[in-house]
């Protein structure tokens, strides 16, 4: 919640450059924890850069890849769903699932894309559930190839 | 002289029993603070989320939703029962049956249909030796219940509350309080209610942070309704998931104390057997002596 020790104002007092505090929280833990220069995510309809000094915002997250760009490091994580937080260079991201790039497998995610195709859609409430999970199995897969 | 050697073997069956508990006790007592730490670290994102809901409203958005209204008709309802999978753990499994049988009677008489989902070994075997029919039945729910396996029972239950499939689902579990106190339940997840009781209860728990950020204008990504559309599933399935963390937590608690209170008792039995060994062995040993002296005493004459 608070931001790390080495941080003022949201630029980082080492090095004197501007950062922004990451947060990845899901039901089970707190993910990740960590000053970034950057950070994309994707939103509901699109991605969005988030980079210091951002005015406050809340979002609704898609399910894709989120970036976090922190020196010369970039993580990569796949995010399912959930909200993102903006305020005084503090980024929340509130997910389902934070998994990894490197621990998506797309042989699997291949079957989990056909199988949500395969899932009934003759009500308007079952065709939302399945654009649901083909945009869950997309995104997952999507992250995954990237990793090549 | 048997009679010694016989309390002597209840002592020792006793002592190994006693080792047991203690065991299992110290076990209960490792699981029950880890299963703590992962309620705790749940509660972080509950909060998060409680506060995007506070802002949401702060917005003078109208908080409305097809999950937070209940159905016009009242024929179907699920009623989820949360125990435990394996016995030695008190009252802990009574109670809650208890409570979710006594539910269960009245959701029948006010519902035409109720279907029942029952989680661990001891609550399908309660209602199966009711003759009441368990329609859905989970033992993967140990003491570490993942969110992921949670969310696949939420989104069906979303699914069928949204297909009009059910019309209310009720959950039976152990709601824990404080490490002295945990209660049986009963709540009704669906339809939601008002998203409004969880603001005044964890809103004002933010920093000095966000307390700011809560007058300045927020920009909402793509819109407040979007958001709103993705909160309320999303707080239904925290919510439940909640569920399962408590009963987790209560399942570990009620073990560490039933056999907490078992190893005290082997104690006691000890003790007192000891005495009753001691005295008999003693009396045994009066009589050899009374007889040695009879002997002496014989053999003067």
């Amino acid at each position: 919640m608070m931001a790390a020790n080495h941080m003022e104002e949201g630029i980082d007092v080492t090095s004197g450059c501007r950062l922004v505090e990451c947060i990845v929280v899901t039901p089970e833990e707190t993910a990740l924890q960590t000053p970034a220069q950057f950070v994309a995510l994707p939103l509901f309809d699109g991605e969005i850069g988030i980079a210091p000094g951002r005015a406050p915002l809340i979002g609704r997250l898609g399910h894709g890849e989120m970036r976090i760009v922190e020196g010369k490091k970039t993580l990569r994580y796949y995010v399912d769903g959930g909200f993102v937080e903006v305020s005084d260079n503090l980024v929340t991201v509130l997910t389902n699932r934070a998994i990894k790039a490197e621990d998506l497998d797309p042989e699997a995610l291949e079957t989990g894309l056909e199988a949500a195709r395969a899932k009934p859609a003759n009500t308007g409430e079952l065709m939302e559930i399945r654009d649901r999970a083909v945009a869950q199995s997309r995104g997952q897969l999507w992250v995954a190839r990237r990793n090549r | 002289m048997a009679n010694a050697r016989a309390l002597d073997k209840r002592r020792k069956s006793i002592r190994n029993i006693r080792k047991i508990t203690r065991t299992m006790e110290l076990i209960a007592t490792a699981r029950f603070k880890h299963a703590m730490d992962r309620a705790s670290a749940a509660s972080a994102y509950t909060d998060r989320i409680t506060r995007l809901v506070t802002k949401l409203a702060n917005t003078g958005l109208e908080l409305s939703h097809p999950l937070l209204e209940p159905h016009e008709t009242n024929e179907n309802v699920l009623q989820l029962v949360l125990t435990s999978n394996r016995g030695l753990c008190g009252g802990y499994n009574g109670n809650v049956l208890r409570k979710a049988f006594e539910n269960n009677q009245s959701l029948k008489e006010t519902f035409g249909h109720c279907r029942l989902e029952v989680s661990g070994k001891r609550g399908i075997s309660f209602f199966e030796h009711r003759d009441i029919d368990v329609d859905e039945r989970f033992l993967h729910f140990e003491d570490k219940p993942s969110f992921e396996d949670v969310e696949l029972l939420a989104n069906r239950y979303l699914e069928a509350y949204a297909t009009g499939t059910i019309d209310r689902l009720e959950v039976c579990y152990t709601k824990f309080s404080s490490i002295a106190r945990q209660n049986a339940t009963v709540e009704t997840l669906l339809p939601l209610g008002e998203l409004a009781s969880e603001e005044t209860s964890g809103g004002d728990g933010g920093d000095s942070r966000s307390g700011a950020g809560a007058e300045t204008i927020i920009e909402f990504l793509p819109s407040a309704e979007s958001i709103l559309e993705e909160v309320v599933p999303t707080s239904f399935k925290v919510k439940l998931f909640k569920c399962f963390l408590d009963a987790a937590v209560s399942e570990q608690v009620a073990r560490m104390v039933a056999m907490k209170s078992a190893t005290e008792n082997a104690d006691e039995l000890i003790r007192e057997l000891s005495m009753t060994y001691n005295r008999a062995r003693q009396g045994q040993i009066t009589g050899e002596l009374l007889e040695v002296m009879g002997g002496v005493e014989a053999l003067k004459t």
